[in-house]
C-alpha cells in the first residue's frame, strides 16, 4: 500500500486528481483527513450515505407511534370529555412530531455506527490516531 | 500493513501551523486549571449540595407546603425556573443547528459551549417539575403506562406533551452534542496518556477520519441539525401551551408560542455571552473566539430583544382591543399592581438595556456585552415570573385574588440550581474542548 502524506488540503487534492488521472480507481483509494473535504468526496464519487434511510425509517416509526399509541390507549378505556372526539388528531400531532424527532435522531445515530463501522475496537485499543494531516492510501494489486 | 510513505516537508506549511495552533490553543485551555479554577468548582459543587440537595431533601422530609405556592398561586418559582431553564437551553441548539443549516461561520466559536449549556440547562429544567411535584418519587406517573385501574395518561393535555417535548429535547441535545464531539475526542487521544487516553479513545469510537467515516458523519450531522432546528421551535411552543391552553387571563393567547420561542432564543444568546466572555479571557481563547463573532451574537440578541419587546406591547394592545375585562384587568394589574416592579424591571432589562447594541462600538465591547447579558438574564427570569405569578394571583374572581411570596426553601433551590449549572459547566470546560477544533480547522485554507 502506497501512502502519501500532505500538510495542506490543496496539495492533497492535487495528488488525488493526479492519481485518478493516472488510472487509479476511486475504490482503490482510502483517505484520512483532519476535517471533511467535500470536493474529495465528489472526486472519489462517494455514494450517498445510508444514514438517511436509518433516519427516515426511525422518523416514520416515530410518527406512526405518536398517532397510534395515544389513539389505542384512548380506545382502550373510552372517556368522553366535553363532547370532544375520543381520538384527537391535532393534540396527538404534537406527540407524533416529538417522537419523529426522537426516533429519527436515535436511529440516525445507530445508522452512523452501522455505516461507518463504529466503534472500531481495533483502533480504540491500538495506537492508531486521528491525524492532523491529509493522508492518501493507494491499494496495490 | 506495510506502507511506502511519501510526505511533504511540512511542518512549516502555513496551513499545518494554523491547524496546530487551533488544536493547541483549545487543548492547552483544558489542561491548565489553576487553584482559582478548582476553588470555583469546589464552591459551586458545595453550593449545589447544600442549597439544592439540602433544601430539596428538607422539602421532601417536611412536605411541599414548606414552599410559598398555595391558592391561588399554585405554580410558584419552581415553574418559573423550569420555563427559564428550558429557555436558556434553546440557544444552544439554535446556534448549533440553525446556524449550521445556514452555513454561518461564527457558529464554530460558540457551538460547543452552547451545546454543553443546553444539555446542562435541560438537566436544570428537568429537575423543577420533580421538585414541584413534592413527592418526587412518583415522577413516573407522568410517563405513559397503564396504572392500577388500567387508565393511561391524557395525551390531550399540554402537560403530557411537555413530558414528550422536554425528554426528546434532552435526548436529541445529548446526541447532537456527542456526535459533534466525536472527532475532537479522537484528537484528545493524541494529546493524552494513561487512563485519560483510553477513555477518550473509547469515547471517540475509533474515529480516524476516513472517507467513509466523514461521509456518514456529515450526513448524520446535517440530519440531526435538520431535526433539531424545528425541535427548538416545538419545545418552547409546547412549554408556552402549558399556559396558553388554560383559560387564565394573560395566558390564553395565540401569540404565546412565537413569543416564548423568541424569548428563549433571546435569553439563550444572553447566557452564551455570560459564559463565553469570561471563558475566552480565562482560558486565553482570543485566537479562536474573535470579537467579530461576539458582535454577531450581540446582533442576534438585539434582534430577538425587539421581537420580545413587540410581543410585550402587542399583548397589552390585544388585551385592550379584545374588550375582555378580565384580560385587560390582568395587564393593568401587571403594570400598576403588586408586581409592578417585576413588570417594569422586565421591560427595562429586555427592551431598554439591549437598545445601545445598535452602536457598533458597544457590540464590540465585551465588558458592555457581558453587563448587558446579565441584565437580559435577570429580565428574562422576571418575564417568566410576571407571566406565571401575576396571572394566577389575579384571575377572574376578586375574592380569589392573592399574592405569592417565594419562601427560603424555594430561593435556596433556585440558588442551588445556578450552582449546579456553573459546577457542571466548569467541569465541561476542564474535560472537553470548549471550541469545536475540527470545525475551526475547516476554516483554515
Amino acid at each position: 500500500m502506497d501512502r502519501h502524506i500532505y500538510q495542506s488540503e490543496h496539495d492533497f487534492m492535487h495528488k488525488l486528481e493526479e492519481l485518478l488521472k493516472s488510472g487509479v480507481k476511486p475504490e482503490e483509494i482510502e483517505t484520512r483527513t483532519p476535517h471533511p473535504v467535500h470536493h474529495a468526496e465528489e472526486l472519489l464519487a462517494e455514494p450517498q450515505s445510508n444514514v438517511r434511510l436509518f433516519t427516515l425509517v426511525g422518523g416514520i416509526c416515530g410518527v406512526a407511534t405518536g398517532y397510534l399509541f395515544p389513539s389505542l390507549t384512548a380506545l382502550d378505556w373510552p372517556l368522553y370529555v366535553g363532547n370532544k372526539p375520543l381520538v384527537g388528531i391535532p393534540p396527538y400531532t404534537v406527540i407524533a412530531f416529538e417522537l419523529m424527532v426522537l426516533f429519527g435522531g436515535l436511529s440516525g445515530f445507530l445508522g452512523l455506527l452501522v455505516t461507518a463501522r463504529m466503534p472500531g475496537v481495533r483502533t480504540i485499543i491500538s495506537d492508531d490516531v486521528f491525524p492532523d494531516q491529509f493522508e492518501i492510501y493507494v491499494k496495490k494489486d | 500493513m506495510e506502507h511506502n510513505a511519501t510526505a511533504t516537508s511540512a511542518s512549516a506549511h502555513p496551513a499545518a501551523v494554523a491547524r496546530l495552533k487551533i488544536e493547541r490553543d483549545v487543548i492547552m485551555a483544558m489542561q491548565k486549571p489553576g487553584l482559582l479554577y478548582w476553588g470555583l468548582v469546589g464552591l459551586f459543587g458545595l453550593g449545589f449540595a447544600v442549597f439544592l440537595l439540602g433544601a430539596w431533601g428538607l422539602q421532601i422530609w417536611k412536605g411541599v407546603g414548606l414552599g410559598g405556592q398555595n391558592n391561588p398561586v399554585g405554580w410558584g418559582i419552581y415553574i418559573v425556573n423550569f420555563v427559564f431553564w428550558v429557555g436558556i437551553a434553546h440557544s444552544g441548539t439554535l446556534i448549533s443547528a440553525v446556524l449550521f443549516l445556514f452555513r454561518s461561520k461564527f457558529r464554530a466559536s460558540f457551538n460547543r459551549a452552547a451545546e454543553a449549556m443546553t444539555v446542562i440547562a435541560v438537566m436544570c429544567a428537568g429537575m423543577y417539575p420533580l421538585i414541584h411535584l413534592g413527592r418526587a418519587w412518583y415522577f413516573f406517573w407522568l410517563l405513559p403506562y397503564p396504572n392500577q385501574r388500567l387508565l393511561w395518561t391524557n395525551f390531550k393535555s399540554p402537560l403530557e406533551w411537555d413530558v414528550f417535548a422536554v425528554s426528546t429535547y434532552l435526548t436529541i441535545s445529548v446526541v447532537f452534542f456527542y456526535v459533534g464531539l466525536i472527532p475532537d475526542l479522537a484528537i484528545l487521544k493524541r494529546y493524552t496518556r494513561g487512563v485519560s487516553r483510553h477513555i477518550y479513545s473509547a469515547l471517540s469510537l475509533g474515529w480516524t477520519g476516513t472517507k467513509r467515516q466523514w461521509r456518514n458523519y456529515n450526513m448524520l450531522y446535517a440530519l440531526l441539525a435538520g431535526l433539531a432546528a424545528p425541535l427548538v421551535l416545538s419545545v418552547h411552543s409546547v412549554v408556552s401551551w402549558d399556559f396558553a391552553m388554560g383559560l387564565v387571563p394573560g395566558w390564553h393567547t395565540t401569540i404565546f408560542a412565537p413569543y416564548f420561542v423568541a424569548g428563549a432564543i433571546f435569553s439563550g444568546c444572553a447566557m452564551v455571552l455570560t459564559l463565553c466572555i469570561p471563558m475566552r479571557k480565562l482560558q486565553h481563547l482570543e485566537h479562536v473566539m474573535p470579537i467579530e463573532h461576539f458582535e454577531k451574537l450581540a446582533k442576534t440578541m438585539l434582534f430577538t430583544s425587539m421581537i420580545v419587546g413587540y410581543a410585550y406591547t402587542i399583548e397589552f394592545l390585544l388585551a385592550y382591543y379584545s374588550g375582555n375585562v378580565y384580560e385587560f384587568g390582568i395587564f393593568k394589574d401587571r403594570a400598576t399592581g403588586f408586581y409592578k416592579f417585576q413588570y417594569w424591571g422586565m421591560v427595562f432589562c429586555n427592551m431598554i438595556v439591549p437598545l445601545p447594541l445598535f452602536v457598533k462600538k458597544l457590540r464590540r465591547n465585551l465588558k458592555w456585552l457581558f453587563i448587558t447579558s446579565i441584565f437580559v438574564n435577570i429580565g428574562m427570569w422576571l418575564e417568566r415570573f410576571v407571566i406565571i405569578i401575576t396571572s394566577l394571583a389575579h384571575e377572574f374572581d376578586p375574592y380569589a385574588w392573592g399574592q405569592y411570596h417565594p419562601r427560603a426553601v424555594e430561593k435556596s433551590i433556585m440558588v442551588g440550581t445556578w450552582c449546579f449549572f456553573f459546577f457542571m459547566f466548569l467541569l465541561f470546560a476542564k474535560f472537553l474542548p470548549v471550541v469545536a477544533i475540527t470545525e475551526k480547522k475547516e476554516e483554515v485554507v
